[in-house]
């Protein structure tokens, strides 16, 4: 029996509605079947007011085992530190994730906002939003870089926007089945056997990748060609499992001809949206991408491009996804 | 007289959490004011970012209508940039939005709303055991069939779109995709089993055409006494346990409604305009005020910010739209409660009067006559309103009539997808123009404003459904819909009025809010007697 506690800070419940998505185990299998006390969650809790309060209040202050607290959104402290731009059952949200990550066993940020502060911590940042224990790359974020929860862990996190319902829930069922010292994180924090691998890893689009041939255009032209060239894909430079779990037991954004926009990464937005950077690569000398396949250089990049384009063979030039 | 001030903070599972404060005279609430307490700035990050920034920000703006704010977001920019639009892309559009509404009926009805339902407050009615077995959080039979099965719409949507939610594979000049034969196929027996599994078996105990076929609040009676099946459905029994716990009794709110209007016939808005938008919808806009129907029209919205805490000192179209957050409390010091802004339709011959968004808006509007043969038509809830009033259980009746619905359209457009023809057409990026784009998200019109300047974006306004029903008062000192619909609730016992949380999730407002209540008569707030928590 795991107890959980739920909050949203400065939050979409974009990661309540994507953990709604799950099966195998969905919501109701971790709460009948493993076991799961969920105390209290925005949308799902029985509990009103003060009878809600209550249920945070003796979390905070160790009447009431808190095994698990999540946390979804970011922590908002503005305005000038004060944390008034969220308040919540009375207080600044901030305060009470303060008191409640100190009493949870385990503390999890789920979803890019907890993680390092996502969309709302973009510049200009109107709402002094940060994530648990990063701010972007930043070691640090609300919590500061050396929390440890009660059980002696860093915040873990779960990142994406949203994060996959299954990269939670398996982590659920991992601590329910006693596999808790097989959950290894990377220096993000993250679960390294979801984020070790790449959002290409599995991209039905990867062999294009390979010949490097580019996608023409969106919409029919998806139907061919790789959108690392001209859209902006990050697919080879994003951690994620997005192509190999994938989004509502169907696909995936890369699949389904949308370029991965790297939102399971810090910099999320990447270049804070600046005008010319959406859905379009960054390219040095107008042609090369700026941004490379990790652990690659340029030189031996465009040596292996022009390589693969000579050893193209026609197929890879022509629609691969056809009715 | 007994008053009681009432404070309830969180009251959650509306998408957020919501803080009441009510006073309670002789058991009724007699007024209440509404507070938004998260401020998050989405429309300040917009400013000076790329054009299509809006594709990414503002899905996630609300988690449960991500899809609707990609699709209208999409659109302001179709008509910014004056892009054409592939049939196949309309179609792709309106199937997605749509999907994302017959997710969000079944989710919200079981995991938000119907869990009050077995509040130990109505241990006295009949039905209360029946509605226990049924409706109790993870345990309820249909509680779990209902939500599990609720994913189901959602993966159509990811078939096309990638994921649910948060994707943004709509673009200007149409989608991203170009589905294959199997995407159409799969996406056609995802949907065939949800309608089998819950929509028809569990839900309506029928078929959908048999429930299509109610045309008036005598029909919707007769319909469950009908037969063993539709007396026992989820929607059957509902329909007699909200009767005979009084939720049509209360919650009727302003009686005023504003529908955007949604999915387009792909033929009449192959070049989006804001002129041409009206008569290319399916599902369609309207205003209904007073009694009488007017045509949508965007340019007669404004947003007042004199109890918002935001800088301002009179209402604004969006164009012109301003966001200035002030800290709260010296916002409180002027008078300010919420960071809703309190938006205002200039009703011709009433002013500036707040209206109710959502499916009931959206089911009057198609009632309206001299309908197109492309648009919807649908007489039930005029009649239904004539009949017995806008109350909590019409507006869930409202909202889930729409779901055999929109299964119909639905289907209807994965028919018409032409898979050898265009998705998308490449679309001129121009500089500068402007652009307005608006949809109806499950719980109501959702709208952008984009002003584009230098390539760059100048000006970015949302006005979410949320803000209309939530909103505060206005420089007039008239409450905002929910804050009207929550005067005259009985409350049965104020140590739990799950009274309070019927009417506000009946709103299905997806914002953190709170709403206070004073003594309708004097003004004053009253403190005589104060129970769960720090007036």
């Amino acid at each position: 029996m795991s107890s959980v506690l739920w909050l949203q800070g400065g939050a979409c419940s974009g990661n309540t509605m994507s953990f709604l998505n799950a099966e195998e185990p969905n919501v109701v299998d971790l709460i009948t079947d493993f076991g799961l006390d969920l105390l209290w969650h925005p949308s799902l809790g029985m509990e009103l007011g003060e009878h809600a309060q209550k249920i945070f209040r003796d979390c905070a202050e160790g009447r009431r085992p808190l095994d698990i607290f999540v946390f979804e959104g970011t922590v908002i402290q503005g305005p000038d530190g004060t944390g008034r731009y969220d308040m919540f059952a009375e207080r600044p949200m901030k305060d009470w994730v303060a008191d409640l990550a100190k009493a949870a066993q385990i503390v999890v940020a789920i979803g890019d906002c907890a993680c390092w502060g996502g969309i709302p911590a973009t510049e200009p940042n109107p709402s002094g939003s940060t994530g648990l224990q990063f701010h972007k790359r930043e070691r640090g974020g609300f919590l500061g870089p050396d929390f440890r929860s009660k059980m002696g862990l860093p915040v873990i996190n779960i990142p994406g926007c949203p994060a996959h319902p299954d990269w939670i829930t398996q982590v659920i069922v991992a601590l329910a089945s006693g596999r808790a010292g097989d959950i290894a994180l990377d220096e993000l924090h993250r679960p390294q056997t979801f984020f070790k691998t790449f959002t290409q890893t599995g991209c039905t689009r990867v062999q294009f990748f390979e010949y490097k041939q580019a996608t023409p255009s969106f919409g029919d032209g998806t139907r061919t060609g790789c959108l690392f060239y001209e859209f902006g894909c990050r697919g080879p430079m994003t951690h994620s499992p997005c192509n190999r779990i994938l989004w509502n037991r169907q696909s995936s954004k890369t699949r389904a001809g949308m370029p991965c926009i790297g939102c399971t990464e810090p910099e999320f937005p990447f270049f804070d949206l600046a005008p010319g950077t959406v859905f379009k690569t960054q390219k040095v000398s107008g042609t090369i991408p700026k941004e490379i396949p990790e652990g690659t250089d340029h030189l031996t990049y465009m040596a292996h491009a022009a390589a693969a384009q000579i050893a193209a063979p026609q197929w890879s030039k022509e629609d691969m996804f056809v009715v | 007289m007994t008053a009681i001030d009432l404070f309830v903070s969180p009251l959650g599972r509306v998408e957020g959490d919501l803080d009441v404060r009510v006073t309670i005279e002789d058991g009724v609430v007699t007024s209440a004011w509404t507070e938004a307490a998260m401020f998050r700035g989405f429309e300040i990050i917009l400013r000076g970012k790329d054009p299509q920034a809006g594709l990414i920000v503002t899905p996630r703006i609300c988690g449960i209508c991500g899809g609707s704010h990609l699709y209208k977001s999409a659109y302001a920019l179709d008509v910014a940039w004056r892009t054409h639009l592939p049939p196949n892309a309309t179609l792709i559009r309106n199937i997605c939005q749509a999907c994302e509404t017959l997710q969000s009926i079944p989710r919200y009805f079981y995991a938000l709303f119907a869990i009050d339902l077995t509040n130990k407050n109505y241990a006295n009615s009949p039905l209360y055991e029946e509605a226990v077995r049924r409706f109790a959080p993870y345990t309820g039979e249909s509680y779990a069939r209902g939500v599990t099965l609720s994913n189901k719409p959602v993966e159509v949507y990811a078939i096309f779109g990638g994921q649910w939610p948060h994707s943004s594979f709509m673009v200007p000049g149409g989608v991203m995709c170009a589905p294959t034969l199997s995407d159409v196929t799969r996406s056609i027996a995802i949907l065939e089993h949800w309608k089998n599994e819950w929509l028809e078996k569990q839900w309506l105990g029928c078929s959908i055409e048999r429930w299509l076929e109610n045309r008036t609040w005598e029909d919707v009676l007769a319909w469950v006494d009908e037969n063993e099946s539709q007396h026992n459905s989820d929607l059957g029994f509902f329909i007699r346990y909200a009767l005979d716990i009084g939720l049509d009794k209360y919650g009727a709110g302003v009686g005023n409604y504003i529908a955007s209007g949604t999915y387009f016939e792909p033929s009449k808005y192959e070049n989006p305009t804001i002129e041409g938008r009206n008569a290319a919808l399916i599902g369609r806009s309207g205003v209904y005020a007073g009694g009488q129907w007017f045509e949508f029209d965007q340019s007669r919205i404004r947003e007042d910010v004199t109890h918002s805490f935001y800088e301002g000192d009179r209402p604004l179209h969006p164009f012109e739209g301003e966001t200035r957050p002030i800290d709260p409390e010296r916002g409180r010091a002027q008078g300010k409660y919420s960071w809703a802004k309190a938006p205002r339709y200039d009703v011709p011959g009433m002013g500036y009067i707040p209206l109710e968004t959502g499916p009931l808006a959206r089911r009057i509007a198609a009632g309206a006559p001299n309908a197109e043969p492309h648009q919807d038509q649908d007489p039930l809830f005029v009649d239904i309103l004539d009949k017995i009033g806008p109350s909590v259980l019409v507006r869930q009746l409202a909202r889930v009539h729409e779901a055999p619905k929109y299964y119909q359209w639905v289907r209807n457009w994965l028919d018409r997808i032409d898979l050898h023809e265009p998705f998308y057409t490449k679309p001129v990026e121009h500089p500068s123009g402007k652009g307005f784009g608006s949809t109806e998200a499950a719980r109501g019109a959702l709208s952008d404003w984009i002003v584009i300047e230098d390539g760059k974006i100048a000006n970015y306004q949302v006005i979410t459904p949320t803000a209309w029903n939530i909103g505060p008062r206005d420089r007039d000192e008239v409450p905002g819909p929910i804050e009207k619909a929550m005067v005259g609730t009985p409350i049965k016992d104020p140590e739990d009025p799950v009274e309070l949380g019927h009417v506000a999730r009946s709103f299905d407002s997806c914002l953190v809010c709170t709403v206070h209540a004073y003594d309708g008569r004097t003004g004053r707030e009253l403190s005589s007697f104060v129970i769960n928590g720090m007036v």
